[in-house]
């Protein structure tokens, strides 16, 4: 793929992009402000890809602040740096998001080279910027699947001006070793070697844009969780039980997203599938639909999800109204009620040992253990976006 | 006194037919070597036409609203929330931007390769009309 497209990305010489002058720096900034609170049977359970939403208001789920900082090195070279400060499970952590140096070989080619965002789904490069998606929270459904936001390698984007809007392409290789990864209410550390992605746009001026992208890596990870057993003769009997491990299995992620937005009415759409070689387990298909309607400052929208994962589904029906109280600053506000089936936990956390009495439950047909169930809940939040 | 009456008069005769025209002139050099269609003028001011050279107003002004509601169908707001999808990702920076319809004219008549937009009273012989928007 890479070898294909390089050259005919520099063949085809023509525009896009602007490139800072020599000289010239730019310093943006972006940031979140949001609360969140998880109501339902299931008081108490918490919720998300982190797991912040609880029933205590909390602002660590949503709220995330980030600032760029960018200079011309030459007219062509320039240098980009993104850190954010951002809750990762109970605790705010700083992160360098971006770091790279970027070559715009012609006015359609820019490479890059350092750390860079993984593009994953349709709002990936831009995940941590709340003002440039209509939700407060993204769809989990969809937006749980993937944890890695970025990696160290490089990357080609060509971007090719059409009649009718334009045509981009990205090809990105690197690798990201330990990082964190979330699962059961713990963080693992968690490899990825040889990450490969690539995605093609196309945007058109009346007609909205389609996405469709593909990520591969080879993982390596192992979760385990220190449980108390359930089944004789081990019954309170501390043990460690594992709950994966993969020695550089391929995962592979496929989106394929569209975003419609002709200045009152706008909708935006995605599908991804993720699947694990030699896990054991059937890919993970998930989609979310969303449409909307701008009256004046004012954008209400709805938007229904579903994660399908071996037999068990979560869905939901989000429920928002969004206010521009100026320019760069946007107020949300979103009710989503979520449900699962299947005896299926979706994007509520499940402790280990949790898991360990299901699975137990599961292997004995009900003789030992506590038998899955299905999870609801109605998460409300509230917040505001802003850049600078 | 009967001058500056008239005088007043005039102005605020100029102001209402002002206020009624106001029709926004898309602006090249005289010299300009391509004459772009109203998509390509989108596509140049959006950053993905990099062609010709994009001279934006830098306050939002009645013309700056006009332009890109018409030509892009976006809003203030829509902008720029677009072009923070851009910064944020790396893929592109806001055009360039000057003070006022006379800083633009004067810009495009200086670049062959410039492009802008005024209220097309503003036009004058140092640079070509492409299309007005009415």
């Amino acid at each position: 793929m890479l070898k294909r497209l390089l050259p005919l990305a520099i063949c085809l010489a023509s525009t896009t992009v602007y490139a800072l002058d020599q000289g010239e720096y730019r310093l943006n900034g972006f940031g979140t402000v949001g609360f969140t609170h998880l109501g339902g049977e299931d008081e108490g359970r918490s919720y998300g890809v982190s797991g912040q939403t609880t029933d205590a208001w909390r602002g660590d789920q949503l709220s995330k602040f980030g600032g760029q900082f960018s200079y011309g090195l030459t007219d062509t070279l320039g240098v980009t740096v993104q850190a954010t400060a951002k809750p990762l499970q109970d605790e705010w952590k700083a992160n360098i998001e971006w770091a790279y140096l970027s070559w715009q070989a012609t006015d359609a080619l820019m490479l890059r080279a350092g750390r860079l965002r993984t593009p994953v789904y349709m709002y990936s490069e831009s995940i941590d910027v709340g003002f440039s998606y209509p939700w407060l929270r993204l769809p989990d459904e969809v937006y749980s699947q993937v944890q890695l936001s970025n990696y160290e390698g490089v990357d080609a984007n060509y971007s090719l001006p059409l009649s009718f809007g334009s045509l981009s392409f990205q090809v990105a290789g690197g690798q990201a070793k330990n990082r964190d990864y979330f699962a059961y209410d713990e963080l693992y550390d968690i490899d990825y070697d040889k990450v490969f992605g690539a995605n093609v746009s196309l945007a058109s001026n009346d007609f909205g844009t389609l996405r469709v992208g593909y990520v591969e890596a080879d993982i390596t990870t192992d979760i385990n969780g220190s449980v108390v057993g359930v089944v004789p003769p081990g019954v309170g009997v501390s043990q460690q039980q594992s709950l994966l491990n993969l020695k550089k299995n391929k995962g592979k992620f496929t989106s394929i997203g569209y975003q419609y937005d002709d200045g009152s009415w706008l909708s935006a759409n995605e599908w991804t599938r993720r699947s694990v070689e030699g896990d054991g387990m059937e890919s993970i298909d998930a989609f979310y639909l969303m449409g909307g309607r701008r009256f004046g400052e004012f954008l209400a929208h709805v938007t229904y999800a579903q994660l399908d994962d071996n037999g068990g589904r979560q869905t939901s029906w989000t429920y928002g109204l969004n206010y521009n109280i100026a320019p760069t600053v946007v107020l949300k506000g979103e009710y989503k009620r979520v449900d699962t089936s299947g005896g299926y936990d979706g994007v509520f956390v499940r402790g280990a040992q949790e898991l360990y009495q299901n699975t137990v439950s599961e292997r004995t047909n009900g003789a030992f253990g506590v038998p899955a169930r299905n999870y609801d809940g109605d998460i409300v939040s509230v917040g505001v976006d802003f850049v600078f | 006194m009967n001058n500056v009456f008239r005088s007043a008069a005039a102005l605020s005769l100029l102001a209402f037919s002002g206020l009624v025209a106001a029709e926004v002139a898309v602006i090249v050099n005289p010299g300009a070597s391509k004459a772009p269609s109203q998509s390509q003028v989108a596509n140049i001011f959006l950053g993905k036409d990099k062609s010709m050279k994009g001279v934006d107003h830098k306050d939002w002004t009645p013309t700056k609203d006009k332009f890109y509601s018409a030509v892009t169908s976006k809003s203030e707001s829509q902008l720029k929330s677009y072009w923070s999808g851009l910064v944020f990702t790396g893929k592109g920076q806001p055009l360039p931007s000057v003070a006022g319809d006379a800083e633009v004219v004067a810009r495009v008549a200086a670049e062959a390769d410039a492009i802008g937009y005024v209220d097309a009273g503003a036009v004058n012989d140092s640079v070509k009309v492409l299309f007005t928007l009415p």
